[in-house]
């Protein structure tokens, strides 16, 4: 008896473990035979249409930016029905996006899966430390797009970004940056930028990364000057009046009570922008009217009022982009981002 | 409104028939989530976070605050039974519980540990409801220097870590630094002993680690040892009464670390893990009989219980009070927040004081909860150890290969933490100790990383751990608690002589 419920105790674990298994690996198993379906994938009229389930790659694990991403767009397109078959989404996480990337090169001419990326799949490879880059994937569509902000402390000597710029112009040493990722990456990339574009010494530049929300703690207990980070993590900072904002990184100012008192950097003089932009990419030599198809329902998607929604829900901001637009967009960026990672001397 | 007001709030919230029934549900799947080797609080809140998408954010909030120290209060169970830790806060209680339930005892240590993870609960529940808002600036007012110091004054630990040879637990230490710096580095965004593999730009995941030095070694011991019957034949479970000098020895060890693993969770970075460490080596270092340690003490299983538990109820005030997420498993709740269309920061206890005191109040019920939930459960989960030899080592096995695979469903982390049961084991035949290799990872890289903020800051400059007072002071505890065991074997000698 008493072995008969250590049993059933057992079981019990298992089937929970199973359930939750299945959460993640059940889209997966739809997918595997890609190429068996290949040849049934275009209509003759040149109209495409998904044939089988459609797997969704997030290159990073749960509960991050790619992640809900692709699960929020997921979610809209098959509640609202603009995509008809199943959308699953898979994560793939690990090497700052690179192992999903290397998964994604292997469905290689798949018409059913896709995976959301942003500035990492530039900035990475140049950084050396993944094998693809864009030109390995099928740009299909931009739909989201964020925006970086310099915080420092409340009561710290700098008003605006040129005070800033000034006092590093003397001394870049006397100023500690701090962001959440490495160097090379996007929090640093960015201020780099703005700073390149004041006439600061850009390779004499302090910065420190401190994950974990290290940066909040680092700039508001004086460890660290500037923030440089997402609007998002600094807004309720600012609204505390703990933090102030210097600049944000985008063209124009932003909608929202906080977010619209945030100067920009080009109204202060300094001619540079820098958007965290987030779209959904295809595996290489996918069907160009499978490209069409997506590029279509995403455009959907980033017109239709449940996103809209979902995007007021995460602060983000609207940035469709169709394939071609895309595609020159990220090669510009690139080159962009090249020579100033040169600059640095951390291209790889 | 004021706190009180605020307070009276939450608990209404937490009261209602819904609110019961989401902590309830919250604390089960938490409590099953960290019994299951590798499946831990992160990804279950991440699967939540659609689900709750519409419902009322308070009792979404509530439920998903339950998973996450459920999971923790859970955690105990496998590192007890298997030697397979749950979740990486509960590690550590391994070390004792494991031995303890090995004696044929193990209804008295999965009490232990329950009665301990609820004491820790409870205690830091009241402490993040009088202190909260103050509590904040304690959050923010360590900057990397004192990291560094905090992480430097955990290490001096690691010769008490071990019995016998200090030159194998050195050694041992060694190994695990080394391992540490496996990664892309965040100081400079190079990746460091990868062998050019991507699988390892990452650095190796903690439980990784953890599985394979304890479960997967102790699984490979088992099968060679298979013939010695009494080597863990652990069929007694023992009773689940505690005895009075059981209880007396508990509360000493609980009221204490329940204190520092409160403190130690408020510190973003910290985290369960760190303060069920540092609670331990604390507890061992103060006890009468420190020898006692790692063969089955009461104190050393009731100190990281508590402190882990009490660590988790700290997070939420980096959380909840200036919305920072100190931990991964803090940031995807930050992420839930969001979602539901809340704001964690300053302002929250001001603008949605039923949110902020609704989750504090419903922590009360919740550990209670657990308690319920798991004391009369005891003696069944306990009865996986009368499963036969063959089938249990197989079960360890099998959990901790489904465990580490569900961490990043990566084929190469089975490999490793198939190196790394192969490695615990040769460092158990050679009498190496794997709780300093364990410790010197988890202190190692963030001390590493502290250590290299501060040297930029500073422009180089070492006098900047010197400056601030809680690096200094820390330090000075460091320099005293290396000192000490010195001067005591010194002081013995020459008393004996």
């Amino acid at each position: 008896m008493k072995k008969l419920l250590a049993l059933l105790i057992f079981v019990l674990m298992l089937t929970f473990l199973a359930a939750c298994g299945s959460e993640d690996t059940s889209s997966n198993d739809g997918n595997t035979n890609d190429e068996d379906t290949k040849e049934n994938s275009g209509e003759d009229n040149g109209e495409w249409t998904p044939s089988e389930s459609i797997e969704i790659v997030a290159p990073a694990g749960a509960g991050g930016g790619w992640d809900t991403t692709a699960r929020m767009s997921a979610q809209v397109l098959t509640e609202e029905s603009m995509i008809d078959q199943d959308m699953g989404v898979v994560n793939k996480e690990g090497a700052g996006g690179a192992i999903g990337w290397a998964y994604m090169a292997e469905q290689e001419g798949s018409n059913h899966n896709l995976f959301v990326s942003s500035s990492p799949i530039l900035l990475v490879p140049l950084n050396g430390q993944s094998e693809y880059g864009h030109e390995d994937f099928t740009p299909i569509a931009n739909v989201i797009a964020d925006y970086g902000a310099f915080a420092v402390a409340k009561d710290a000597k700098w008003d605006n970004l040129n005070e800033l710029f000034e006092d590093m112009k003397e001394d870049p040493q006397s100023v500690t940056i701090v962001g959440t990722s490495a160097p090379g990456s996007m929090d640093h990339i960015q201020f780099v930028r703005f700073a390149k574009a004041a006439g600061v010494d850009i390779t004499k530049i302090k910065y420190v990364s401190a994950p974990d929300a290290g940066g909040v703690t680092q700039v508001l207990n004086g460890s660290a000057d500037v923030f440089s980070t997402g609007v998002a993590e600094v807004a309720e900072q600012v609204r505390a009046d703990k933090l102030k904002v210097l600049a944000v990184t985008s063209e124009e100012r932003l909608d929202g009570e906080v977010l619209s008192t945030f100067p920009t950097a080009k109204e202060q003089g300094i001619d540079e922008t820098f958007v965290n932009w987030r779209g959904f990419f295809g595996p290489k030599d996918m069907d160009p009217a499978a490209v069409k198809y997506y590029e279509n329902k995403y455009k959907e998607l980033s017109d239709s009022e449940a996103f809209a929604d979902v995007r007021s829900n995460y602060g983000w901001n609207e940035m469709y982009m169709g394939s071609e637009e895309y595609k020159q967009f990220l090669d510009e960026e690139k080159e962009n981002l090249q020579s100033i990672l040169e600059e640095l001397g951390l291209l790889k | 409104m004021g706190a009180i007001e605020g307070i009276l709030t939450g608990f209404e919230v937490a009261f209602s028939w819904e609110g019961i029934l989401f902590v309830l549900l919250g604390v089960f799947v938490g409590t099953f989530i960290g019994m299951l080797p590798g499946l831990g609080p992160i990804s279950a809140i991440a699967i939540m976070i659609p689900i709750t998408y519409g419902m009322d954010p308070t009792l979404a909030l509530v439920m998903m605050a339950g998973v996450y120290y459920g999971a923790v209060f859970g955690g105990s169970t496998s590192s007890i039974l298997l030697n397979a830790p749950g979740i990486s806060g509960t590690v550590a209680s391994s070390f004792d519980g494991y031995p303890m339930a090995q004696q044929g005892k193990a209804g008295k240590a999965l009490a232990i540990a329950a009665i301990s993870s609820f004491a820790g609960g409870t205690i830091s529940v009241v402490l993040l409801m009088i202190f909260a808002p103050m509590l904040a600036s304690v959050a923010i007012s360590f900057g990397p220097p004192a990291y560094f110091a905090l992480m430097l004054l955990g290490l001096t630990a690691i010769a008490s870590l071990s019995e016998g040879s200090t030159i194998k637990a050195l050694i041992s230490a060694v190994v695990g630094f080394m391992v540490a710096t496996i990664g892309i580095d965040p100081q400079t965004g190079t990746g460091r002993f990868t062998f050019g593999s991507m699988n390892l730009l990452d650095g190796i995941d903690f439980l990784v680690i953890a599985l394979g030095l304890f479960a997967i070694a102790e699984v490979c011991y088992l099968v060679m040892n298979r013939h010695k019957s009494s080597a863990g034949s652990g069929k007694e479970i023992g009773s689940l009464k505690l005895s009075k000098e059981d209880a007396k020895e508990m509360s000493g060890p609980v009221g204490r670390q329940s204190l520092l693993g409160f403190i130690l969770g408020i510190l973003p970075g910290a985290g369960a893990t760190i303060a069920s460490f540092i609670s331990y080596i604390a507890e061992k270092r103060i006890a009468k009989k420190p020898e006692e340690f790692g063969k089955g003490s009461v104190k050393g299983l009731a100190a990281p219980e508590a402190s882990n538990n009490a660590a988790t109820s700290g997070a939420f005030v980096p959380l909840l009070s200036l919305g920072i997420p100190g931990s991964g498993t803090t940031a995807v709740m930050l992420g839930a927040f969001l979602v539901l269309g809340l704001q964690p920061g300053p302002m929250l206890m001001g603008d949605h004081p039923e949110v902020f005191w609704g989750i504090i109040a419903s922590m009360y019920i919740g550990n209670i909860f657990l308690l319920v939930l798991n004391l009369p459960l005891i003696p069944y989960i306990a009865r996986i150890l009368t499963i036969p030899r063959p089938l249990l080592i197989s079960l360890v096995l099998m959990f901790s290969l489904i465990g580490v695979y569900a961490i990043s469903f990566s084929v190469f982390d089975l490999y490793l933490l198939l190196a790394f049961g192969v490695i615990g084991f040769l460092m158990r035949m050679f009498a190496f100790p794997a709780p300093p290799f364990i410790l010197a990872f988890i202190l190692g890289g963030m001390m590493e990383q502290s250590l290299r903020q501060s040297m930029t800051i500073s422009n180089g400059s070492i006098s900047i751990m010197f400056e601030n007072n809680i690096s200094l002071v820390l330090i000075i505890l460091s320099v005293l608690s290396f000192a000490f065991p010195i001067a005591k074997s010194i002081w013995s000698k020459k008393k004996a002589s």
